[in-house]
């Protein structure tokens, strides 16, 4: 009997604490899915801009407040990436700030996008106006990009989704056309081609062959406004072979071949963009004896091992400039590839990003990521000639005449 | 009578099972549970006790290609094991994994030669049921070779890829296969 009673005595208790214990469960779950919320997690909401230099190396990280969709940086900001000698003087009543430079002053009146510069008079209008945030001049993020460089002779390209900045010199391109440097032919190559060789496709049916034709359309235009010149390996959706195409590029004497490719694969979650070279000792490999001997072939992979370096001096410059515009660094594998096997010339083999993946294919599918992409590709290039032959300066080129 | 006749019932009958077993017994490749065999028979009829064996197969979380443990019966010749695992490695398919392979490529024929190379020859469908892609043809070349080079790590030190019994230059327009492979050390 009495166990009986002990029984039914506990029984309350248990069923209090089992509530008890489901609600503080509740609890926990209600607030561990509260902080997840509130967690900042995407890179849109980074809370600082990253300014790079020319080989994407960071200058600062400076940390930023938003007001609605505008960015606003602090005076501070501008010490810490362009001028650290740089002095100002906030009024709060008349809520004007001048920064001095050196030798010159830059006027800005809080709420009013115009900017005015002393000495010589000139003034500048700001897409947004610079505003106060916690009785503190704050300054838009177009300042940054379009008014300061120019006062030290530089240049800026910015990255708004990723929130970086790159400063890189002004007017460094000049067309290799100059004294005795050659006139620069790049082969661009779109892969596939064809009702039979379509390539990779998306679930939405998205054609490989079709966004590597458009891109390398657009290069052409591109650069011949920058004095390169451009072969396409094909011109319309036709099928051409390896050897059709390395003809084009000997042709026309190709100093660079790049051939543009969609990426695939079995797991969704691959993305990015992808740089591949011709290396057949790299990450797959022909054996050393190659059975190259026996095809006849054994000058040929010589001759091309004689183009690696450039191929990576190119892809360097290629990836320096498309890490720019991707969260993670564009990666860099060296393989055995048919597409460059036998082109007798610094080669490269760019894949756009993966149509199997989500994120990546709604990337490829704006106009805007393709023109960057193109600008990227484009400025490689120019990067990359500058490397060989470095434009001449005006000083020499006035000694010369 | 009865006695005798009973008798005699029981000994056909169990003259009948002992040659029913003794027959049963000469059947190679019987698949469970194979009976015992005198030590005197044939090494060629024993069938071969499981062996573990890793196929390489692409890990979709990672993403990267990975071992995956199965038990096959090898063959004690040494092509005919290559074509039984490279076999597995086309069919096998287990949960949270992707099979770089094709659906529905064959394994044609698989010969080593004397340059310890293997010869792997599939059907066409390698080439086109492939969903095309650098990266896709990298991980369906490397599952192959890793998978090969796993098994053989002293019998093979090169893999050619042929589609029909014919050497190919590519499989979907990126890497080059005109020429038997290796993977770096
Ligand atoms: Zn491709």
């Amino acid at each position: 009997m009495t166990t009986n009673n002990v029984v039914y005595t506990k029984k309350p208790q248990e069923a209090r604490t089992n509530r008890h214990g489901l609600r503080v469960t509740v609890r926990v779950l209600f607030l561990t899915i509260f902080a997840w919320i509130i967690t900042p997690n995407s890179p849109a909401q980074q809370n600082s801009v990253r300014f790079i230099d020319v080989n994407g190396e960071t200058i600062a990280e400076t940390p930023i407040q938003s007001q609605g969709e505008q960015i606003y940086l602090s005076v501070d900001a501008v010490r810490q990436v362009f001028d650290p000698v740089m002095t100002d003087q906030y009024n709060h009543p008349r809520k004007r700030l001048i920064l001095k430079t050196k030798d010159q002053q830059i006027r800005l009146q809080m709420g009013h996008p115009t900017v005015g510069i002393d000495p010589s008079g000139l003034t500048h209008t700001l897409p947004t106006p610079p505003i106060i945030i916690a009785q503190q001049p704050m300054l838009p993020v177009a300042f940054f990009t379009q008014i300061l460089p120019d006062f030290y002779n530089l240049e800026a390209l910015y990255n708004p989704s990723l929130q970086r900045v790159q400063l890189r010199p002004k007017d460094t391109w000049a067309p290799a056309v100059i004294g005795n440097s050659p006139n620069w032919a790049i082969i661009i190559d779109p892969g596939h081609g064809g009702e039979n060789d379509r390539g990779c496709e998306s679930s939405t049916g998205l054609l490989e062959k079709d966004i590597v034709l458009a891109l390398a359309k657009r290069l052409q235009r591109m650069s011949e406004e920058q004095g390169i010149k451009v072969y396409l390996t094909r011109q319309t959706d036709t099928k051409k072979t390896h050897f059709e195409r390395i003809q084009v590029a000997k042709r026309n004497q190709g100093q660079l071949f790049l051939s543009l490719h969609c990426n695939a694969s079995f797991s969704p979650h691959e993305k990015g963009i992808k740089i591949y070279l011709n290396n057949p000792k790299g990450q797959l490999r022909f054996p050393s004896n190659a059975q190259a001997a026996l095809t006849g072939q054994r000058l040929k992979p010589l001759a091309q091992a004689n183009f690696l370096k450039q191929s990576q001096d190119f892809a360097h410059a290629l990836q320096t400039e498309l890490n720019f515009l991707t969260e993670a660094p564009v990666e860099l594998t060296e393989l055995p590839l048919i597409a460059l096997s036998e082109a007798y010339m610094p080669a490269v083999v760019l894949e756009l990003g993966y149509l199997s993946n989500v994120e990546d294919l709604e990337k490829l599918s704006e106009s805007e990521y393709i023109a960057g992409i193109a600008q990227a590709i484009v400025r490689a290039f120019q990067r990359h000639i500058s490397a060989i032959n470095p434009p001449v300066q005006s000083t020499e080129l006035e000694q010369e005449q | 009578m009865v006695i005798w006749g009973t008798t005699l019932v029981l000994i056909a009958f169990g003259l009948g099972v002992t040659l029913y077993l003794i027959e049963r017994s000469k059947q190679p490749g019987v698949p469970t549970a194979p009976p015992p065999l005198p030590i005197a028979a044939n090494p060629s009829d024993i069938p071969p006790p499981p062996q573990e064996v890793n196929l390489f197969l692409l890990d979709t979380t990672a993403p990267t290609l990975v071992p995956v443990k199965t038990e096959l019966r090898l063959h004690a010749e040494l092509t005919k094991r290559l074509s039984q695992i490279i076999t597995a490695l086309i069919q096998e398919t287990p949960p949270n994994f992707r099979n770089t392979i094709p659906r529905g490529t064959v394994l044609n024929q698989a010969y080593i030669d004397s340059q310890q190379t293997a010869y792997l020859d599939f059907s066409n469908h390698l080439i086109d049921g492939h969903i095309g892609g650098t990266t896709a043809e990298l991980l369906t070349i490397t599952a192959i070779l890793k998978t090969v080079f796993d098994a053989f790590p002293e019998e093979i030190k090169q893999v050619q890829i042929l589609i029909d019994g014919e050497e190919v230059r590519t499989l979907a327009g990126h890497l080059n296969l005109s020429q038997p492979l290796h993977l770096p050390q």
